[in-house]
């Protein structure tokens, strides 16, 4: 077939060159390709007979990324617990997928194949969420990277099934402490300026596309100073008949939204490398909200009037795994002469490979094409035709009539080498509570009230439009001067549903403590998902119809320490879902949040997890919020309190370490127990943990009140409109977790299309979307 | 009864569209979603609504300046505004539709082309979204708040709201004419400043309206308050009035039928 | 890209706020670089910058700068002449903050079709830059190492300090 790359400067010619010549020629493409997937590559065009060109390294670099395929979590890994080895042949199938499948939900409509997981919402629509991280992004260019990460998760949602409204934005952050006084290498941005600057971009950028952005929160600790976490969730609502996508054979290939240009390329295989000073500028964008605007309404316009057969977005590797993806059952015949282009001199890999931002690719059936150009033309949004899909199962790519990409789907969707890991927990001995200087209740209080992350988060969720699409009806912001801190927010979508006499609403909620995970990255998961479900319930959401989102962030799992408390986290997560039956619907790693510091030594961030969880509130009329209601009100502690303090804000204010965690009861057991199900009770029944007896009144300003202290008090509504509600779990200690309540994130399924194997989700990458910087 | 037809205004980056949509809907209004560009194209035509309604969000990003490309459209394409202003027809803009109508001179008055009012960046430096207590002008003739109490509460969301005025005899025509509709106080009535008046506005101006009172621009959000699960302090129970925002609309309505 | 109809010209643009107006954003620039360390600077005045590249006339710029760029109450603007000399400004300065030229420009997309839709001759290209008027004693270098740490990112920024007239 290959008459491919006639012009010899698109030839890399990589037969016959030694694993070190290749390396070599990896770090100078900015490739991020291992000495397996070498031999892999190399063994492939051996078979073939030929060289590769330059675009076909770059779309093979890009699909078998970390970020696209996810490859930790789907690779082996010899696990060594103690003096225990096992072998792991699929985390992510063993764990998050395994306890999905285990409680079996039948309102689970897509799960891990698409750009998001959907869920049901009633009878005629669903629900579609996903969470991403645009951490590296984020720490180059603060404004630019978080705007882009909205926009990119944004896009994801605009991509499941045939398309979605977004409803709901949530956005969690970590960062090192804003007056950190230490060093800095050189580059780095100080902490202050991070925070500054991502919340100024997920403003910027929400607050444009009329998303109401009104769930998340902000965790500080040093060592996030170098890779902040940047967590963009999005909620969207759907037709039920709009779940499922299908390309044929035909189908032509539509690009829509921004023009294609030289920026953020190498943002999918940037991401997974160390952040380092020779960043490319490329990798970073500015995003622009009102294009995508135009194309959010185009694309629901035209997914409305049933004019295309399947979406995906353009994220990390751009064209290459938008199409890539859409095609990889059939084939795709490409022409990249066709692209809209922001600047004439582009080579043609770099149009194939580019990540500029607000591009999505749709599978029209040409019969369609013209009532498409007119809607498209209505809203100002640009449209072109880039080629059809095939049959021939391959991927095939022309610019000019010359040959550029010429490869077999199989084979880069398969074809990655999978190469054992090794992973190491070691447990802790147990360690009693220690050290530090006793201080009184009061003054202890006063301190805690003061952390920065129990603080007021007011300052941020004021500059996010939380009330656009007029459906907020329990608000971020609680209190008689709506200056508290609320549990979850319930989202009424009637802008999405055009029905304002249909009051059914759901919840988004989080949980997340990287404290915990300090001791043990088991019960860190346990009670990250034991938090976000009371969330839950405490705002009226109905907890036996959650859904649950997983991002790990984590440093390198080329450190076997690293992966084994990944591995642990990972466990915790299965075993709270078979407890408390609640799936996850999607998710996402963002791997190697590591850097050199000042001194050259590596910076690893603390393990974390953030789960959001996402449950229906059958009548929003029925919503409950935490604030004290009135004088003479009773307050309930639910739940037994145990000496777990491990972790807890308090020690940390008393200077005091070792200690229990909590241990989320009931202990989850393997198969799906049904302790949970019944709403009311639900979260309330993991009772633990201990609140210092402090109480504060009402806790005071943190933006997501974490499970922690606050929950303890209940205060019973004036109104008992439901039973469940009145007792908020309590929660457990003080560890204030930042991010917890505000948001909803979006499940993405870490799933791409790209991996072939279909009877199970599987989080490859392709379709999970990666989407261009986004780490 | 009869349905009036309401127009709401379209652009790249009109957000509240649809929210005003469904509120006029509630109320008996027949809204209508009709892109600038369809003006702009003939296909639609500004005299065959009852209503006008430029709804909130960011027209063209608001790059160069809060609804400012939007409103150079605006005074290019809808030529017969100011016609369908004169024949007392009912016109609201809110938020970006607000700073619209007075950067394409239509408010304070209609009458007069030139633009004599403007906004500027918040005080604080900021985009903010808080709920405001405001008070109606009870002495203006403006018939979207026809039966309202003086106080009500209304959020607001906006980055560049601050009302400025050309020149200080602006404001004493302001008053003469009774234009200014809506002003920020606090809970109980007094013209403070931040954060009872969330971006600096001058006299504390959230709203204006033309001397006939059938032409309103306010920067705080009547869509969003349409029901009372939308109060911030309904599940408190401490607020039993009707939704302020949807008695707006049904004035609105009522008055086209 | 598609035709040589006329000439291309650029036109540097200048919006600013009136001084009777106060200016939020320059204030919260001002307490950014104070917090860099340059705590004798006394005001900072913000503006934009709009590069704009076309077949347009000078009157067409002048125009396009009066009715689409400028507010007509609260801005003024000016056409910076091209190659303008450095002032000796003791103490004021002149920071602009233009986007690299590898990056998007959201803004200037928008100018570009604003421009055109006022029905004059579609620009090129036009590029959007934030303009700051600093005054109080400083150094340039200082300066220049203020503003790079926080009113710019040297990663897409590209910054240029002069010294200005008052």
């Amino acid at each position: 077939m290959s008459q491919l790359a006639e012009t010899a400067a698109d030839v890399m010619p990589i037969l016959g060159k030694s694993a070190k010549e290749l390396k070599a020629l990896g770090a100078q493409r900015h490739l991020s390709l291992s000495d397996a997937e070498w031999a892999a590559i190399q063994a492939h065009f051996k078979a073939v007979k030929r060289e590769p060109s330059l675009a076909e390294l770059e779309t093979i670099a890009q699909t078998w990324s970390e970020h696209c395929k996810h490859k930790t979590f789907t690779s082996p890994i010899k696990y060594h617990e103690g003096k225990k080895t096992r072998s792991i042949k699929n985390l992510f199938q063993e764990t998050i997928v395994a306890a999905t499948e285990a409680v079996k939900k039948p309102w689970c409509l897509s799960l891990f194949k698409d750009n998001a997981g959907v869920v049901a919402f009633g009878k005629k629509w669903a629900l579609a969420m996903k969470v991403e991280t645009h951490n590296h992004p984020s720490a180059l260019e603060p404004y630019g990277g978080a705007a882009t990460g909205v926009g990119g998760v944004v896009r994801d949602i605009l991509g499941v099934g045939l398309g979605a409204k977004p409803v709901l934005n949530t956005d969690t952050f970590c960062f090192g402490r804003p007056d950190y006084k230490g060093g800095l290498p050189e580059g780095a941005h100080h902490p202050m300026r991070t925070m500054r600057g991502v919340v100024a971009g997920v403003r910027d950028y929400g607050n444009r596309m009329g998303i109401p952005t009104a769930g998340g929160g902000i965790w500080f600790d040093d060592d996030y100073r170098l890779n902040p976490l940047v967590f963009c969730g999005t909620v969207g609502v759907m037709p039920q008949w709009a779940v499922k996508k299908q390309v044929k054979p035909g189908d032509l290939i539509v690009a829509v939204g921004g023009r294609t240009g030289r920026d953020g390329l190498h943002g999918a295989t940037f991401s997974s490398a160390n952040l380092g000073a020779d960043a490319p500028s490329s990798a970073v964008q500015i995003g622009h909200a009102i294009q995508e605007k135009r194309v959010l309404d185009a694309l629901l316009a035209a997914r409305d009037k049933q004019l295309y057969s399947s979406v995906t977005d353009c994220g990390a590797g751009g064209f290459s795994s938008a199409i890539g993806e859409l095609g990889a059952d059939c084939g795709a015949m490409v022409r990249l002469e066709q692209a809209p282009l922001k600047v004439s001199d582009l080579d043609s890999w770099e149009i194939w490979l580019s990540e500029s931002q607000e591009r999505m690719v749709l599978a029209v059936n040409p019969k369609s094409l013209k009532a498409l150009e007119a809607v498209f033309a209505a809203e100002g949004c640009e449209l072109a035709v880039l080629g059809e899909f095939t049959k021939t199962g391959r991927l095939q790519v022309m610019h000019h009539e010359r040959s550029v990409v010429d490869l077999d789907m199989k084979f880069l969707h398969k074809g990655l080498p999978r190469v054992e890991r090794e992973a190491v927990w070691t447990p802790a001995p147990a360690a009693k509570p220690a050290g530090g200087v006793p201080k009184k209740m009061g003054e202890a209080i006063r301190e805690m009230v003061a952390n920065l992350n129990v603080c007021s988060r007011e300052w941020v969720i004021r500059q996010y439009d939380h009330e656009v699409q007029g459906g907020t009806i329990v608000k971020p912001l609680q209190g008689v001067r709506h200056d508290g801190p609320g549990d979850a927010c319930v989202i009424w979508p009637h802008a999405a549903t055009g029905d304002m006499n249909d009051f059914a609403a759901f919840a988004v909620g989080h949980g997340m403590n990287p404290e915990y995970g300090r001791i043990d990255p088991y019960w860190m998961a346990l009670a990250a998902v034991d938090e976000a479900l009371r969330n839950l319930t405490c705002v009226g959401a109905d907890p036996s119809r959650a859904a649950l989102l997983d991002n790990f962030c984590w440093a390198s799992p080329d450190d076997p320490k690293q992966l084994g408390a990944l591995i642990r986290a990972a466990e915790g997560c299965r075993d709270a879902a078979k407890g408390f039956s609640a799936p996850f619907i999607s998710g996402k790693d963002s791997l190697f949040n590591q850097s050199k510091d000042e001194k050259g030594k590596d910076l690893q961030i603390p393990g974390t997890l953030l789960i959001s969880a996402l449950a229906p509130v059958p009548d929003g009329r029925k919503a409950v919020t935490m604030d004290f209601k009135g004088v003479g009100n009773a307050l309930y502690l639910i739940g037994r309190t145990n000496d777990e303090l491990g972790g807890s804000l308090y020690h940390k204010t008393l200077g005091r370490t070792g200690g229990e965690v909590p241990k989320v009861s009931p202990p989850p057991r393997s198969t799906a127990s049904r302790r949970c199900t019944r709403p009311p009770r639900a979260a309330s029944c993991s009772p633990r943990t201990t609140c210092p007896r402090a109480a504060w009144p009402s806790a005071p300003s943190r933006w997501a009140l974490p499970a922690s202290s606050a929950a303890c008090w209940t205060s019973t509504k004036s109104r008992a409109t439901r039973a469940s509600t009145p007792t908020r779990p309590c929660s457990s200690p003080s560890p204030p977790r930042a991010s917890s309540s505000r948001s909803t994130r979006s499940t993405s399924p870490r799933s791409s299309a790209t991996s072939a194997s279909p009877p199970s989700p599987r989080w490859s990458a392709a379709s999970g979307r990666p989407r261009p910087t986004q780490s | 009864m009869k349905k009036p037809k309401v127009l709401i205004l379209r652009s790249p980056g009109t957000n509240c569209e649809l929210e005003t949509a469904n509120a006029f809907k509630a109320v008996g209004g027949e809204p209508e979603l009709v892109h600038i560009s369809e003006l702009g194209a003939g296909k639609k035509k500004l005299m065959d609504y009852a209503i006008f309604a430029l709804p909130g969000g960011f027209s063209y990003g608001d790059d160069v300046g809060a609804g400012k490309v939007l409103a150079n459209r605006v005074r290019h394409t809808l030529t017969d505004l100011r016609q369908f202003v004169r024949l007392g027809r009912p016109v609201i803009g809110i938020c970006n539709g607000f700073q619209v109508l007075v950067k394409a001179g239509i408010l304070p008055s209609s009458n007069a082309c030139d633009q004599s009012a403007s906004f500027t960046v918040n005080d604080s430096g900021k985009f903010e979204a808080r709920w405001t207590h405001l008070r109606i002008n009870t002495q203006s003739s403006c018939l979207f708040f026809k039966g309202l109490p003086e106080m009500i509460e209304l959020p607001v969301a906006h980055g560049e709201g601050k009302l400025v005025l050309k020149s200080p005899r602006h404001l004493e025509d302001l008053k003469k004419t009774k234009s200014i509709a809506l002003q920020y106080v606090s809970e109980d009535g007094k013209l403070l400043g931040y954060p009872h008046n969330p971006n600096g506005s001058l006299f504390n101006i959230a709203g204006l309206t033309n001397p006939e009172g059938n032409v309103l621009g306010l920067m705080p959000h009547p869509e969003r308050f349409v029901s009372l699960h939308h109060h911030p302090n309904w599940t408190r129970q401490t607020y039993r009035k009707a939704p302020v925002g949807l008695e707006m609309f049904k004035n609105a309505v009522d008055y086209a039928r | 890209m598609s035709g040589k109809v006329a000439a291309q010209n650029t036109y540097v643009l200048e919006v600013r706020l009136r001084t009777e107006y106060t200016d939020a954003e320059g204030a919260a620039a001002l307490a950014l670089l104070k917090e860099q360390g340059l705590t004798s600077l006394k005001e900072a005045r913000m503006g934009r910058l709009y590069e704009i590249t076309g077949a347009l006339t000078a009157n067409q710029a002048q125009q396009a700068g009066k009715d689409l760029l400028c507010d007509a109450v609260t801005q003024e603007f000016r056409v910076v002449p091209a190659g303008a000399a450095p002032m000796n400004g003791m103490n004021f300065w002149r920071v602009e903050v233009w986007l690299k030229p590898t990056v998007s420009d959201p803004v200037g997309a928008t100018v570009v079709e604003a421009i055109a839709e006022a029905g004059l001759p579609k620009p090129a290209s036009a590029r959007c830059a934030s303009l700051y008027l600093l005054s109080g004693r400083a150094m340039k270098a200082q300066i220049e190492k203020a503003v790079a740490k926080s009113l710019a990112n040297p990663l897409i920024h590209r910054v240029v300090v002069t010294e200005a007239h008052p």
